[in-house]
């Protein structure tokens, strides 16, 4: 079984006045339960455009309750630039410029894809992650 | 205004034949109001567990995790809801496992339930400036 380790800080020095902030969580990507890791990973880098409305990073997988994790991150430089991060047709929020999320997928039935919009004009540069605990590829057409 | 700093870091010597190892940095604006860091026993109803405001299209960032217990030491394995207000689940914490996400440019908050029993989170938001 694979063992992917993710980590994250949340840091701030002048958040709350004589006190600053350290947040510190780490954990292991498993598959339901806590013995067998996610062994399925997409990883990859895109341009996104206004032009093209919202899009699929990754479709639905087919089984609701699946542990599965999406990181994105916005790599415009360009502060007017963000993405529209959804499930289908939820949108969860506006990733900006620079940021990055890290959040479960588990709504894997067959209206759940991920989707992102790019906002403001000219290309929006992103790269993701997608762990998975199951996929199947497509069939031809 | 303060300036927030996220990271995260991705490690595995064997999800595929390379290497994975790579960390992500940020640093974010944000403004009052602000939860530094707290925790709440979540319930079955998740209306009753709002942990984040809705203001009309204001974007905040937002921290959870799921400690793993029911009571700070009784240990739970059932999962933990990240949903929109009015029950709209966008994805589910397993003990131990924490989230960190932008949410907002609509009129929604967050609210955590629990599947079943209570379970103890830990949260924290922050308005983006």
């Amino acid at each position: 079984m694979a063992t992917t380790t993710a980590t994250v800080g949340i840091t701030s020095a002048d958040l709350t006045p004589g006190m600053s902030l350290g947040i510190s969580a780490t954990t292991t990507l498993y598959q339901t339960g806590t013995t067998t890791g996610l062994e399925l990973v997409d990883i990859g880098a895109g341009k996104l455009t206004q032009a093209s409305g919202a899009d699929a990073l990754h479709e639905a997988l087919g089984t609701a309750d699946t542990t599965n994790w999406v990181y994105i991150c916005n790599n415009s430089t360009n502060v007017e630039q963000y993405m529209k991060i959804g499930i289908h047709e939820t949108i969860i929020g506006n990733l900006g410029s620079g940021e990055w999320l890290w959040m479960p997928w588990n709504m894997g039935d067959g209206d759940a894809e991920i989707n992102i919009e790019a906002e403001a004009s000219g290309e929006i540069p992103y790269e993701y992650a997608i762990f998975k605990s199951t996929y199947t590829l497509p069939a031809k057409t | 205004m303060a300036t927030l700093t996220p990271t995260l870091s991705l490690t595995s010597t064997d999800i595929t034949s390379d290497l994975l190892s790579f960390s992500v940095t940020d640093s974010l604006s944000v403004t009052a109001p602000h939860i530094g860091l707290a925790k709440t026993s979540v319930s079955t109803t998740g209306a009753n567990n709002i942990i984040q405001p809705a203001t009309d299209g204001q974007t905040y960032y937002v921290y959870v995790k799921h400690t793993g217990t029911s009571d700070g030491s009784t240990v739970v394995t059932t999962t933990l809801n990240i949903e929109l207000t009015g029950d709209v689940v966008i994805g589910k914490l397993a003990a131990g496992e924490f989230m960190w996400m932008p949410v907002g440019g609509h009129s929604l908050g967050v609210q955590l339930q629990a599947s079943s029993g209570t379970i103890i989170a830990e949260y924290a938001y922050f308005t983006k400036a």
